[in-house]
């Protein structure tokens, strides 16, 4: 199984976002996916998910291609995300925020679950008791019942993963997982992400916290302007100068760019708090 | 895991208990006893009332699904009550001399109103909120004047008023206590359907669609099929309960299918508590008992209305009965399980 990108185009109006990009995603490992603003890091995790349209290009998943499905379709597919701001079912119990991810599994036997007697209460108890295994794995069991809203922003992030993961996706993308998490919740975040990993599992990882990313993956394309810089392993692209160049500045300077990094992870809490705010009046 | 958080999971019982639910059972009769025979000699006028507030209980718990449940703002339902007291009024009248049977007329009315649902739920796929409640209202109105003006098949605005006795089992219906009966059936089934529905995996995808439509798409949820179930399922109901309320009144004019009833629905849901189940009974009993009481007031009641909507929003923005008394928690109370 591989996640394919076949010299895939992005346009925005005049701004090129992604340049005839082709990239191969490899299941088994992590991959992270870093490079400065703008680089289209999340413009690639939107097309791949069918928020975007494609330009022009290929965006094949074992050779089935994702570009002309829709959303929901490439979701069915085993394509699961994350966001950069989360995106909960806020008015939604936590619970009740996992169990709607089994719709795409369960929607078929509705008409059993309405109108055929005691199938309503069994079906119910056997996807609660699916989706407390889960929540249990996250260690969220304990917020089962509080709504996705009232939750910590850590827990929020967990509860987004978990949800993305509860149908054993075959790609799990997550956008700027570790934005705005302190270093205790980016360690159990870390762990978390470990965790998650399976041979059968294609994991995308985009983030800016540098120290989590060097820890974390396996493998590391470096975007620059819509193209592909550099890709190695993490000390491969640490050593690598263009690399330094484009993203991390000189040698000496790379201790005040993490500094820089962890500052930028902070706006961008800020930013995905606004957004939310923003997003609530016109949910058009 | 409780209640006590405000969360509205609705948690199932664990054991069935039968003595639970004969006791159930019978506190729920004993009060319906209560109210029609209780009161000795209780007036035809009064038991006309509370069919009425049934067949609103069937058009809440109906246009609920829509907007409770989906977050769909749908200002023409009142287009699905009217296409199902027509299609009563049409076929079982004098108007063509076409004498179908009331039981029939039920499922065809309502399967018309359904597919009408569906049909104006394609063109508003793509629309949400303000441009939504725009277009449906359009639509209720749109219904309602082809019943004004479509003179050979409705009569006009005249009406249709030779409309049949409905017959159910051989027995005629013919008094509003026989249709008490009548309607009971049908709400405790709309009820059942209803909270069925809410506590289903469909009813889980019509609350993520109300909450954040795209993450919905994302987690793999057919918006469009999801919603179109909504629109139909919701005007389904809404043609039963016209087809009902054309049998009752054994009379339709346009008049009955204005803009101001789509208005009383959607207060009722809003008043009740948007979602709730429970609260569509509270909200269905206030708007249309407190109207008849103060029916020498008439001239007041749309003012009377609009204080009572602000009143509530300003005091209680979410209805007037709070989400953890839902069904789950009546069926606790009752002793249910």
């Amino acid at each position: 199984m591989i996640l394919d990108f076949e010299a895939v185009t992005k346009r925005f109006g005049a701004l090129l976002a992604v340049d005839a990009l082709s990239l191969s995603f490899r299941p088994g490992i992590i991959t992270s996916v870093i490079g400065p603003n703008g680089a289209g890091k999340s413009t690639l995790i939107n097309m791949c998910a069918g928020s975007y349209k494609v330009t022009s290009g290929r965006i094949l998943l074992d050779g089935v291609e994702l570009q002309g499905l829709k959303k929901h379709q490439i979701a069915r597919q085993g394509v699961a995300r994350t966001y950069q701001n989360i995106r909960l079912f806020d008015g939604m119990t936590v619970l009740q925020n996992l169990e709607v991810c089994l719709f795409p599994e369960l929607f078929g036997k509705t008409l059993v679950e309405v109108l055929v007697p005691g199938a309503s209460r069994a079906m119910k108890e056997k996807r609660i008791a699916r989706c407390m295994a889960v929540l249990e794995h996250f260690g969220l069991e304990g917020h089962a019942g509080e709504f996705a809203a009232d939750l910590s922003y850590g827990n929020q992030k967990l509860l987004e993963i978990a949800r993305a993961t509860i149908l054993r996706p075959r790609v799990l993308m997550l956008d700027e997982p570790a934005a705005g998490l302190n270093h205790g919740e980016t360690d159990r975040l870390k762990q978390t992400l470990r965790a998650l990993a399976r041979p059968d599992l294609i994991m995308i990882v985009v983030e800016h916290d540098m120290s989590l990313v060097m820890s974390l993956s396996d493998h590391i394309f470096v975007l620059h302007q819509g193209r592909l810089l550099f890709e190695g392993s993490p000390a491969a692209v640490q050593s690598n100068l263009a690399v330094q160049e484009a993203y991390l500045g000189s040698p000496g300077e790379i201790d005040d760019l993490r500094e820089a990094a962890r500052n930028r992870s902070n706006r961008v809490r800020i930013r995905a708090h606004t957004d939310i705010e923003r997003r609530r009046p016109d949910a058009a | 895991m409780t209640s006590e958080t405000g969360a509205t999971t609705p948690f199932l019982p664990a054991a069935k208990s039968r003595a639970g639910r004969l006791r159930a059972v019978a506190i729920v009769a004993i009060a319906l006893a209560l109210l029609l025979y209780g009161v000795p000699g209780l007036p035809t006028y009064y038991v006309r009332v509370i069919d009425m507030v049934l067949i609103y209980v069937l058009l809440g718990v109906g246009l609920n699904m829509v907007v409770g449940y989906a977050g769909l703002l749908d200002l023409g339902y009142v287009a699905f009550y009217a296409i199902g007291a027509y299609t009563y009024a049409i076929l079982a009248s004098g108007q063509f001399d076409i004498h179908l049977p009331f039981s029939l007329l039920l499922v065809v009315g309502g399967g018309l109103a359904g597919l009408a649902g569906v049909l104006l739920g394609i063109p508003v796929l793509r629309l949400r909120g303000d441009y939504l409640a725009i277009v449906t209202l359009g639509f209720g109105e749109i219904v309602r004047l082809f019943m004004n003006n479509l003179g050979w098949m409705t009569n006009g605005p005249q009406g249709i008023s030779r409309i049949d006795e409905p017959h159910l089992f051989g027995m005629g219906l013919n008094s509003p206590r026989d249709f008490f009966f009548l309607l009971l059936p049908f709400v405790v089934a709309a009820l059942t359907i209803a909270w069925r529905l809410e506590c289903s995996i469909l009813g889980l995808g019509w609350a993520a669609i109300r909450e954040d439509q795209d993450a919905a798409r994302g987690i793999g949820i057919d918006t469009t099929v999801a919603k179109l179930l909504a629109f139909g399922l919701s005007a389904t109901f809404g043609g039963v309960a016209g087809v009902i309320f054309a049998a009752l009144q054994r009379f339709v004019d346009p008049v009955s299918f204005s803009f101001w009833e789509s208005l009383t629905i959607v207060l009722i849901i809003v008043i009740g508590g948007l979602g709730n189940l429970v609260g569509i009974v509270v909200g269905a009993a206030v708007l249309i008992v407190v109207p008849e009481l103060l029916r020498e007031y008439s001239e007041y009641r749309m003012l009377l209305y609009g204080c009572a909507l602000v009143l509530i929003i300003l005091l209680r923005p979410r209805g007037l009965i709070e989400r953890r008394y839902n069904p789950a928690w009546l069926m606790r109370t009752l002793g249910w399980r």
